[in-house]
């Protein structure tokens, strides 16, 4: 199973460090924190989709997986015809209007060759993004609920159970 | 072409977490970071947004390249260049000149927060050496009222305990600070481990809703300036339902009679009238506090009131009636605004004290250090920055400032630069034209950090080196070197033989016995550091006043505090409290961060938070165009109608222009001014 950026909404605190990170790795940046009225911070990144549509209707195949699963791109093969951006259901892919080409995350290829972390990931300054594999991150999340509720129940606290999400 | 990447390990220039990073240098330029995971850090690798983007200011196109001397009106921001050599002869010639016409007590020196520990204290230095008490910083604004309490209290002001031990505390109470924005890592690596990892509490007492506290189980939302009211209600609830730790209480304090005493009428439903805090959730507050492991973050919101050193003695006495000091899994403490907060205040820049940290008026203390430095020392109490801008013209006649921006971070602004235009002479050594330096008759360029090697020491009292990554712009040099060649040119080079930021701190170690062990090879291979007071390589100390407190007979004294307004309150023509506020992308005033365009492009112009409420009495909706007055001036900036903040209660990010508005007014034992609660009123401008 590949690896993605995975968001624990519950930590992010909506500083935007991961965004100011991606731009001083890519020159833009590809990832973006969107803010609620209620202080709810949510940052949000290409998903690197399973079934990815924008790899999909790629014409000139720019768009592919790469071997740690990230849909990464290649820049020498883009006609920056947009059909990716019209088929991605987050509006992820954006155009580089100087180089008339798309721009996207590639879950930062060139750090990940070097075995680091993607650079949001790197900064995220409270660990509100993790990277790693879904079965990894949902375990992990059980995991704590289990010896969550064990605990209250231990204590005899069973109604002060929570859902550490 | 193969280019050598360098792994530089340095200090992030920012606030005073002390988060470690490498820069990538390339033959004197810095290409990227990298994070560092590898070391024992405090931030475990991780970064802010300011830390991300640190480097960008120093690259700015507007970096000062050579010297410059004024040729237009003061302030008006026209200068020429001069070459190093000139401008050192005029500064000299002129020094000389003030001293033999006025005595060099007409001479002020300003050390900062953001150059390091070396370089303050060679500040110190030279203002001793020619002849001068008159020191201060612009942390005078910053750590004023908590410092001087906490060391009525204990004996000392720094923050007893690492960290980690935030992680550990049981109830975490965040007052009058918002750490989720000025230090997010401390918050992420910290307090959110504490809350969200470990079951720990959370209460939150601000006028605000800031970032953090969405993880609070109980808010506070006081009047600005008003806090002192619910410390003073707490301490009541906690005495007279028997709360306190009677051991601790008994053992390790003295003056628990007269606390009693002073706090008796101060009950919860007192303090609602005057915060607008329900008695019954400062009675919560209160319990949970004196029965729980509390670490207790405060800052500016304390620091920024003329009430504030009140505030901060009765937040002391609290921590100590209920045992939270001296133990694993409490924390209490000064946090400075500035990586180097601590650089200027443990080198003694102040008016009354040594760097040693004795006082001035310490004929022993003087003695010793006149004979280590080799000079005659000055033996009388010099004036604090406030008192300085109100002298300028008049006692004060010449300013040399290092780094700093008091034309827009002191009070009153409008005023502060009428002021600086009476000076004699004006020196300003900056990276950049400051609105300060606009005034001054002759304008230093100096290295930012990244470009010189130097030693910071954080809020944690952990001290680290950071060294050299880059090459400064054109003809900059690092302070240090520029005071020492301008000491050299005063015919002082005999006491001022450096010819590296090393040979500084070994002077340091032997002159502080507190920083006796942080020497330059220690901290080389350490690159975490080590807390002071560190008496020998090695041997640093995590948790303060395990036994003993740092007063003469080792206890805690106990200050009896009294009820103290704050110097102006909202009335018929002025109906609103003023209050400000940081934001995570910002720093201070702005000199740096503004030079950094990924953090200018997302936090890009003030505005005035206003409760709905209050915008619907006056008319305001979001994004309308604003005039906010105080009997001092006013400002044009776009509302943000918002629940944020509590109603009739506005605020502004301090980055921009909202000194104009505050109050110059100080404390009378602290000096501090009050930045934080003054009357306002504020209108919709037609557009």
């Amino acid at each position: 199973m590949s690896k993605k950026i995975f968001l624990d909404y519950k930590r992010c605190i909506g500083c935007k460090a991961c965004e100011v990170a991606c731009e001083m790795t890519h020159g833009e940046a590809r990832i973006r924190v969107f803010e609620f009225p209620d202080l709810f911070t949510v940052p949000f990144n290409c998903r690197h989709c399973e079934k990815a549509p924008c790899m999909n209707v790629c014409p000139t195949g720019a768009l592919f997986r790469d071997e740690d699963g990230a849909v990464a791109f290649d820049p020498l093969k883009c006609i920056g015809c947009l059909m990716c951006a019209v088929a991605c259901p987050f509006g992820v892919p954006k155009l580089d209007e100087e180089n008339k080409i798309m721009d996207k995350c590639d879950l930062c290829a060139d750090r990940r060759a070097e075995g680091l972390l993607p650079a949001c990931v790197s900064a995220c300054p409270t660990e509100a993004l993790k990277f790693g594999e879904i079965n990894e991150i949902l375990w992990n999340r059980e995991g704590k609920i289990v010896a969550n509720l064990k605990g209250s129940a231990e204590k005899g606290e069973g109604e002060k159970a929570y859902i550490v999400l | 072409m193969d280019v050598a990447e360098k792994l530089v390990p340095v200090v992030c220039p920012w606030c005073s977490v002390g988060c470690r990073f490498y820069a990538v240098s390339v033959n004197g330029y810095i290409r990227r970071i990298e994070f560092d995971y590898d070391h024992p850090t405090v931030n475990r690798g991780k970064l802010c947004p300011k830390g991300v983007a640190s480097y960008q200011f120093i690259n700015s196109s507007k970096r000062l390249k050579k010297p410059l001397k004024r040729v237009g009106e003061k302030g008006e921001g026209k200068f020429e260049e001069i070459s190093w050599s000139e401008a050192y002869r005029i500064i000299a010639e002129k020094i000389k000149e003030i001293k033999e016409t006025y005595g060099p007590e007409a001479i002020a020196f300003l050390g900062s927060e953001k150059i390091t520990f070396e370089e303050n204290y060679l500040v110190h230095k030279l203002s001793k050496a020619i002849g001068t008490n008159h020191l201060d910083f612009p942390g005078r604004y910053c750590q004023y009222s908590n410092s001087p309490a906490r060391t009525a209290v204990f004996g000392s002001a720094a923050a007893t305990n690492p960290f980690e031990d935030v992680a550990k505390a049981e109830l975490i109470v965040i007052w009058g600070h918002n750490p989720a924005e000025t230090a997010p890592v401390f918050f992420g690596q910290y307090i959110e481990k504490a809350v969200l990892d470990n079951g720990a509490q959370m209460v939150v007492i601000d006028p605000r809703e800031t970032r953090g506290h969405k993880y609070a189980s109980i808010h506070l939302k006081p009047y600005p300036g008003t806090d002192l009211a619910i410390a003073l209600a707490m301490l009541n609830v906690v005495i007279s339902e028997e709360l306190y730790d009677r051991d601790f209480v008994q053992e390790r304090t003295v003056g628990f009679e007269e606390l009693k005493e002073a706090v008796k009428e101060y009950t919860p439903e007192w303090a609602e009238k005057i915060s607008g805090v329900p008695a019954e959730e400062v009675r919560k507050v209160a319990r949970l506090f004196a029965t729980k492991r509390t670490a207790l973050l405060v800052n500016e919101g304390l620091n920024q009131h003329v009430n504030g050193f009140e505030f901060a003695l009765a937040l002391a006495n609290l921590i100590a009636i209920t045992g939270n000091i001296g133990k694993e899994g409490v924390w209490s403490g000064v946090f400075p605004g500035a990586q180097c907060g601590f650089c200027a205040a443990m080198s003694g820049i102040a008016p009354n004290k040594l760097p040693t940290g004795k006082l001035v008026t310490d004929e022993a203390a003087r003695a010793e250090l006149e004979r280590l430095w080799g000079f005659k020392i000055p033996d009388w109490v010099g004036l604090d920055l406030t008192s300085m801008i109100r002298e300028m013209g008049n006692k004060i006649k010449m300013m040399y400032i290092v780094g700093g921006n008091i034309a827009k971070s002191a009070p009153n602004s409008r005023w502060v630069r009428e002021q600086l235009k009476k000076l004699d002479f004006l020196v300003v050594q900056d990276i950049f034209l400051t609105e300060t330096a606009k005034y001054a008759d002759i304008v230093l360029p100096a290295a930012a950090w990244f470009e010189k090697t130097g030693t910071a020491i954080s809020a944690e009292r952990r001290v680290q080196r950071s060294y050299k990554a880059a090459n400064p712009p054109g003809e900059a040099k690092p302070d240090w070197l520029i005071l020492v060649e301008l000491a050299k040119e005063l015919g002082l080079g005999e006491y001022f033989k450096y010819e590296h930021p090393d040979e500084i701190l070994r002077e340091i170690n032997s002159v502080i016995p507190m920083f006796k062990g942080a020497t330059p090879e220690y901290l080389a291979e350490h690159p975490e550091g080590c807390f002071f007071p560190c008496t020998e390589p090695g041997e640093g100390t995590k948790v303060l006043f395990k036994k003993g407190f740092k007063t003469a007979d080792g206890k805690a004294h106990l200050q009896p505090v009294k009820w103290r307004e704050p110097p102006e309150m909202p009335d018929e023509e002025y109906p609103l409290w003023l209050t400000n506020f940081r934001q995570v992308g910002h720093w201070h005033t702005g000199t740096m961060s503004f030079e950094s365009p990924s953090l200018k492009k997302r936090w890009p112009e003030e505005y005035v938070m206003i409760n709905p409420k209050d915008a619907e009495k006056y008319g305001i909706k979001s994004g309308d165009l604003v005039k906010v007055e105080t009997r001092r001036g006013s400002v044009l900036v776009r509302a943000e109608v918002t629940e944020h903040v509590r109603e009739g209660v506005i605020a502004m990010p301090n980055h921009w222009n909202i000194n104009v508005l505050t109050l110059e007014v100080t404390h009378e034992k602290t000096k501090m001014a009050e930045l934080k609660a003054v009357a306002a009123r504020v209108r919709k401008v037609e557009e």
